[in-house]
């Protein structure tokens, strides 16, 4: 009893020690992360300490911290549990999922919350069909992963972390997609492809993720149009599109940048209308519009360039200038 | 005056003996005492901790404490009303909305007493399922048959566990006066009364999926014990949410709590139920508890994860809520 309010103490101070560490790194406002790595190496020697000497508990500049780090490395190993400093000696490199010589749960320990809350967000999508875009099909996800439905807790915006979250492991598998294509590309075993065939190829694979979740998509949709969500959404369609021309081999610097993304974005935006209406087999019809769609912005940048007026006016304007 | 010297004459002979387990009380007493206060310091046995203003043996302070309840369980609801205008009917249905039940939970209120957060939850889910219902029974309007089918074969596995809730108190008299309310409110189903100590649950581990105690952990003596148990029979994923009284931030506003605490609550108390030293011992030790980021960071010691507190009104109560991941 003792040696565990000891230990308490020495968790405590290590705990002190662990903050001055963990202030230069970024942390979210709820949890720090390297906080909570130090927390469990503090509770594991709470729980396995056997050594009367406590930690000199009055260092707390930076300089100090290692000093008293090795003292608390030579209590441990003098305190039979030579397992103990090893995660210590980690923890103090930053977050990370080891998988130590412990059981399974104290390597969990070691995730932090934003992994875990990814995994069980990444549980929730298969209820989605079920349950829709709510805190119903989170609750169910935590509970595939073996978490009470309380912790559902955890995502204050609830369904809305679930869309976002959907839309990001989406964008990211398109980065992945079209980054592999470019690869071949270099590489020299594909063909590059027209702009507007790329553009369409990307729009297509994009949009063809939410297939599974065509039934419950407008409810995603409308989840994603109220206002505290609006943030985030813009953000991660801007990212989406800006990737996409940027794979597409678009460099440019000047007012093209903003007409070429927005005139995506509206294809975009468009087409998803579509998709959710759409009950042609495979979703012919959508990339029909995608297709015609592509083709007038195509066609009006041609004829743009055709019509002699748009010249003359931009030179009145001052638009040709470079800058 | 007695008292203290009294106690400093015990901590004087104690010190000489210098055994651990004196020391080892003397950090469970500064873990229960008064933050900042010196009245009495670490080092020494005599394990007392603060009870209202007063300092108490630690022994002393539990019985104490269950003495004031038992005097005031009869009042208890009708004197909530009074001292906080029935603002505390709003408090605890914010701490239900924090909490947002998912069917199926289980809940452990403790110090519940009369059992306020117990019947809002319950009332909580049963909404929640009569919506989902209404919902699912929307969508099925047309059923095929294949879905008639469908759902007489998964009628008897997909029973849906039914959310409990129960009611853990130290103190009979408050449990005794939950019970009534419960049975005249006419809902007993899922509901249990047990008698318990915080600091020492009666239920196994791993049990519950939501642990509530609202306007009881301040009169814990090892606030830190309650919380340990807390952990210990939460499921992992479960949720910890404390509704308790917390500092004031504004200045203003702080005068005014306190005149309206040490002025108006003493009186109605002496007035409505008959007990001036009861409600004194309840402003007092709302003074003694400590505030947001301090319990935030007691919660972290004990092994939550992503605390977080809400304060409402100002600062008068605090939702504090923590997972165990």
């Amino acid at each position: 009893m003792a040696a565990l309010l000891r230990g308490l103490r020495a968790g405590r101070a290590l705990r002190g020690l662990g903050s001055v560490v963990a202030t230069p790194t970024a942390t979210t406002p709820q949890c720090s992360s390297l906080r909570r790595g130090f927390h469990c190496a503090a509770l594991r020697l709470q729980d396995e300490s056997k050594s009367d000497k406590p930690p000199s508990s009055s260092s707390t500049t930076y300089h100090e911290h290692y000093q008293a780090h090795s003292t608390e490395q030579d209590t441990t190993a003098a305190s039979q549990e030579d397992s103990a400093s090893d995660p210590a000696a980690e923890t103090a490199s930053g977050p990370n999922t080891s998988y130590q010589d412990q059981s399974g749960e104290q390597g969990e320990e070691y995730e932090t919350e934003e992994q875990l809350q990814a995994r069980i967000l990444t549980a929730a999508l298969e209820f989605v069909p079920q349950h829709g875009w709510s805190m119903e099909a989170i609750a169910a996800g935590a509970e595939t992963l073996g978490l009470s439905s309380a912790s559902t807790g955890m995502f204050y915006n609830g369904a809305g972390d679930l869309v976002l979250h959907f839309i990001t492991h989406c964008n990211s598998q398109l980065t992945e997609i079209l980054a592999e294509q470019h690869k071949q590309v270099q590489l020299g075993q594909a063909e590059p492809k027209e702009t507007a065939d790329f553009l369409r190829d990307a729009i297509e694979t994009r949009l063809r993720m939410y297939i599974p979740y065509i039934e419950t998509w407008p409810q995603a949709m409308s989840i994603l149009l109220l206002p505290h969500n609006i943030p985030d959404s813009l953000k991660h369609l801007s990212t989406l599109v800006d990737d996409i021309w940027y794979y597409a081999g678009d460099r440019s610097t000047d007012m093209n940048w903003y007409t070429k993304r927005a005139a995506l974005t509206g294809i975009y935006n468009t087409t998803e209308l579509v998709m959710v209406q759409d009950s042609s087999p495979d979703f012919q019809d959508t990339w029909n519009f995608l297709d015609n769609r592509i083709q007038d912005v195509v066609n009006m940048a041609t004829t743009a360039k055709q019509v002699e007026c748009v010249v003359s006016l931009k030179n009145l304007t001052g638009l040709n200038q470079r800058r | 005056m007695a008292a203290s010297m009294r106690l400093l004459v015990k901590r004087v002979i104690r010190l000489s003996h210098r055994n651990f387990n004196a020391t080892a009380a003397g950090v469970s007493g500064r873990s229960g005492c008064c933050w900042g206060t010196a009245s009495c310091r670490c080092f020494s046995d005599d394990r007392s901790t603060h009870f209202g203003f007063e300092t108490v043996p630690e022994a002393e302070k539990a019985k104490r404490v269950y003495k004031v309840f038992e005097n005031v369980a009869q009042k208890y609801d009708i004197m909530n009303d009074a001292m906080s205008l029935g603002i505390h009917r709003l408090w605890k249905d914010s701490l239900l909305h924090v909490m947002n039940p998912q069917p199926g939970a289980q809940l452990l209120d403790v110090a519940g007493g009369t059992g306020d957060i117990a019947f809002r939850f319950l009332e909580y889910v049963r909404s929640q399922q009569e919506r989902q219902r209404r919902r699912s029974a929307r969508s099925m309007q047309t059923p095929s048959w294949k879905d008639i089918s469908n759902n007489y074969s998964t009628e008897e596995e997909e029973r849906p566990q039914e959310s409990k809730a129960v009611v853990c108190d130290i103190n009979k008299e408050m449990l005794k006066v939950g019970k009534q309310k419960g049975d005249s409110m006419g809902i007993s189903a899922g509901l249990s009364w047990v008698v318990g100590d915080a600091e020492e649950l009666p239920f196994d581990d791993d049990q519950f999926d939501i642990y509530t105690i609202a306007f009881g952990i301040r009169n814990v003596t090892h606030i830190d014990q309650a919380l340990q148990e807390a952990l210990r029979v939460l499921k992992p994923g479960g949720r910890f949410l404390c509704l308790e009284f917390s500092k004031v931030t504004n200045p203003v506003l702080a005068r005014l709590y306190d005149a309206y605490s040490f002025q108006m609550i003493p009186v109605l108390g002496e007035v409505i139920a008959g007990d001036w030293k009861s409600y004194q011992y309840l402003v007092e030790s709302i003074r003694k508890f400590p505030d947001q980021e301090a319990f935030k960071h007691m919660i972290e010691d004990a092994g939550f994860y992503c605390v977080q507190y809400y304060s409402f009104t100002g600062g008068v109560v605090a939702i504090h809520s923590g997972f165990k991941l």
